[in-house]
């Protein structure tokens, strides 16, 4: 047990990582509360480790970490396809500014749809804004649907009715996208289920779907590659990292399409203002690393114009939750 | 040949004294990691994912894999010893590993367990050499249809799973599926099952159920017996597996490696599942199925192949497609992509340092792994003599702390102590186990596979009619259904 007891401590030791000496950023350290923090803070990541939450999340801990001084520990708490860990954001953890929550939009759907009044969005406060990532319609460059964009592709669900296989994840905004395409267009398509994107992109290399939709990361691969074609972004305006891709907006003619990933920091409401303030710091001077933009450029993502400016995230985003919220309204899924 | 000259490029980037510590490091802690009931690899690398940001991306990739398949041969130790799994992927080595140990035969079933598991590393590490693109292509041609037919056979096994009696063990089945349907409906994404509560929407975590009913529940039945005083009175016979062992293992072995590189290769697969199948296909085979459950070494070498060859099949979508099949195989892909890499099918040409410097490490941590686990044998047989009184507390500590880092949600504790005591009165009432766990982690995957096929089917159920190899895998199960049925129709016959 000695031997298994040593080794451990060398595990310990390891996981604690190599600690640098991290000279804070005076314009964060001037908002430095008084006796905080005095333990490491916890940034909640809802989703497991690895994904494209989870990746953000951790980028972010390091600068944050590097422009700070303080000692940042990344916790999934995973479970109910995020619910689990947006319930214990919103309900459970402590607002003492420890707590700190990396979360993407999608918190917006389960506090309209699913948290059945337990708890709602005004029970956590964003604190500043990250990266987006929008959802993106790829076909395959073989088989019968290859060099049609996606009006063509509409067309033929319209004329053709449910031939056409779409990889969704249902009840969410894989799903809505093609159902507002379906309801514009009088068309239908094949709605095949997939616990996520990834899943689908794959689906669609083997030919089991005709369309996939999933973010720039997941197909990245295979578009150097040669094996898929994007079709369209489900963005105000076009990425950059596809700038000859239309946005579904421009390419059907609508204002309606548009589904992202919005990630974006909060804390629990009733943290201590000095403390969130002093978060807010530390979070923006990350993000104006040219480091980590950088980074969060070579993992895919986008930043949305209408978010960038740090005074502005609260309404920017205010914005979005209202459009979504619409949605449901007129889809009838929320009264 | 591409494969001589790639792993030439790999042992290349390994060959430095960083990488061949880490690849040791990882090895090791993967050891330990296996060893510790509860404390599972996908944890222990999400807790070592930082250290890597400091890596360069090949030191990372390999110390974090050589983590994965150093678990599989840690696994092993404590489902010998103390009848509980160390990780859900050595669940059936319990069945037989500890009953050898019973027989004081635990030297051999550790002893075992690591060859076993060195040849089916260092075996499917060469089929991944030379076969990863193709295999690669093969497999991401496996579509809902095919993945269903899979999924059935798999089923078809676990009726071999099965010790006692018939109806008890098709009835722990069916709560096996019941109890997976707990969740969000795969195809209409609608809560099922979950009462309101917001801890079910995901469904009930696998880790917390395996802890539960295999490691809690068998320290409830020892603590029982309290009067005994170590784990095992009985005299320990030999640390080494006898030659009468090596022949009845060999071919188990060689067949757990061949299964176990499909099953981690497919989507939906991985070390649990082929770890479950080999030891029915083992049990199927075997001119002496009787043995199996009482100490059949063919049980412990064949699923410990199969877990471990199984993390190379798994590797292969990974690295060659970017596609992760797993949790494990999706935070290797998470590593990547934090250093600004994102694997795809142009991986191995744009980054052959990394991709042949990763299959070069897994020859050398197999190695790593057996000069680490041979002589640790030793070692652990004596945790035989340690008094249970003095152990139990400490495995059910690992247990708890065990299910808390995977999802970090107390509720999963619940789930582990509802189960824990649940495992404890099923096997007073002479309930198998082993068929409940495999159809709760396959119910999932049928559920999902069928219904992607009948919704991407124009003709409704004939499109698993129409795919060749979910003919095949299909009429392969109906042959075994029929064999089954025909045998115990025979053993009954007397009595009717």
């Amino acid at each position: 047990m000695k031997r298994l007891a040593a080794a451990l401590a060398l595990v310990g030791a390891l996981a604690a990582g190599p600690t640098f000496a991290q000279t804070p950023d005076p314009e964060v350290a001037k908002l430095k509360p008084k006796d905080f923090p005095t333990q490491p803070i916890e940034f909640t990541v809802v989703y497991p480790a690895g994904g494209g939450m989870d990746v953000t999340a951790r980028l972010l801990a390091k600068y944050v970490e590097k422009h700070s001084g303080d000692r940042i520990i990344v916790n999934n708490r995973t479970g109910g396809a995020g619910m689990v860990g947006h319930a214990y954001l919103a309900t459970q953890a402590k607002p003492d500014g420890y707590t700190v929550g990396v979360l993407a939009n999608l918190v917006w759907g389960d506090a309209m749809l699913r948290a059945q009044g337990r708890w709602s969005l005004s029970d956590l406060e964003p604190i500043g804004y990250l990266n987006s990532d929008a959802l993106t319609w790829v076909s395959s460059t073989e088989g019968p649907y290859k060099g049609m964009g996606v009006k063509e592709i509409t067309q033929a669900a319209k004329e053709k009715p449910g031939t056409i296989r779409v990889a969704t994840v249902p009840g969410s905004m894989w799903d809505y996208i093609v159902e507002q395409i379906e309801a514009n267009a009088g068309a239908k398509f094949l709605r095949v289920p997939f616990q996520g994107g990834g899943a689908g992109i794959t689906a669609l290399i083997g030919g089991n779907v005709d369309v996939a939709q999933g973010f720039y990361s997941e197909f990245r691969g295979h578009l150097e590659a040669g094996k898929v074609k994007p079709l369209a972004v489900a963005a105000t305006s076009r990425v950059d990292l596809l700038k000859d891709v239309p946005t579904f907006n421009e390419a059907l003619g609508g204002i309606e399409y548009v589904w992202q990933v919005i990630r974006f920091a909060v804390v629990p409401k009733g943290t201590p203002a000095d403390r969130k303030a002093y978060l807010t710091a530390a979070i923006q001077a990350a993000m104006k690393d040219p480091e980590l933009v950088e980074e969060y450029h070579k993992t895919g993502v986008f930043f949305d114009p209408k978010l960038t400016d740090p005074a502005r995230v609260a309404a920017g985003l205010e914005e979005y939750v209202q459009r979504e919220r619409e949605f449901y309204q007129n889809t009838g899924r929320l009264k | 040949m591409e494969a001589i000259g790639g792993l030439l490029t790999g042992f290349s980037v390994i060959l430095t004294p960083t990488n061949l510590y880490l690849c040791m490091l990882g090895s090791l802690i993967g050891t330990l990691i296996g060893v510790l009931p509860g404390v599972g690899p996908l944890a222990a690398l999400a807790l070592l994912l930082p250290v890597t940001f400091a890596l360069a991306p090949v030191s990372g990739l390999v110390m974090l894999a050589s983590i994965f398949y150093g678990a599989m041969y840690g696994g092993s130790t404590t489902s010998v010893l103390l009848n509980i799994p160390g990780e859900a992927a050595s669940v059936v080595t319990c069945l037989d590993g500890h009953q050898m140990a019973r027989q004081g035969r635990a030297g051999a079933a550790l002893g075992i367990a690591a060859i076993g598991s060195f040849i089916a590393g260092t075996l499917s590490v060469a089929a991944m050499t030379l076969f990863a693109p193709a295999l690669a292509a093969i497999a991401i041609r496996f579509g809902p249809p095919e993945n269903f037919g899979l999924m059935v056979l798999g089923l078809v096994c676990t009726l071999y799973m099965i010790s006692g009696s018939t109806l008890k063990g098709v009835l722990m089945i069916a709560v096996g599926f019941l109890l997976a349907a707990v969740g969000i409906d795969v195809v209409n994404g609608q809560e099922r099952f979950t009462f309101g509560f917001i801890n079910l929407t995901g469904g009930v975590e696998l880790l917390a159920v395996v802890i539960g009913l295999f490691g809690v529940a068998e320290i409830l039945s020892n603590v029982e017996e309290i009067a005994k005083n170590t784990v095992l009175a009985t005299r320990i016979r030999g640390l080494w597996p006898t030659l009468a062992d090596w022949r009845a293992s060999w071919r188990p072995i060689l067949r757990g490696s061949g299964l176990g590189f499909f099953l981690g290769l497919v989507p939906g697969g991985g070390p649990v599942t082929a770890s479950f199948i080999s030891y029915a296909v083992e049990k199927r085979i075997s001119r002496h199925p009787e043995r199996f459950g009482k100490g059949a070494i063919e049980g412990v070498a064949g699923p410990e192949a199969a877990n471990n060859s199984a993390v190379a099949g798994s590797m292969i979508p990974v690295l060659s497609l970017g596609i992760p099949g797993n949790p494990v195989t999706a935070l290797l892909l998470g590593a990547l992509v934090i250093q600004g890499i994102q694997p795809g099918p142009l991986f191995m040409v744009q980054r052959p340092d990394l991709f042949w410097g990763v299959i070069a490490s897994m020859y050398l941590g197999n190695v790593f792994l057996l000069l680490l686990n041979l002589p640790l044998v030793g070692l652990w047989v004596q945790l035989l003599r340690v008094p249970y009184r003095v152990l139990f507390p400490i495995v059910l500590l690992l247990c708890v702390v065990g299910t808390y880092s995977a999802n970090k949600n107390a509720f999963d504790l619940w789930v582990m102590l509802g189960f824990g005591v649940a495992g404890y009165v099923l096997r007073k009432l002479e309930y198998d186990l082993a068929p409940f766990l495999i159809a709760f982690v396959l119910a999932p995957l049928v559920e999902q596979s069928l219904r992607q096929s009948l919704v991407m089917s124009p003709d409704g159920a004939l499109i698993l009619l129409q795919r060749p190899a979910t003919v095949l895998m299909l009429a392969a199960s109906a042959v075994l259904v029929i064999l089954m049925v025909h045998r115990n129709r025979k053993a009954q016959g007397g009595n009717r």
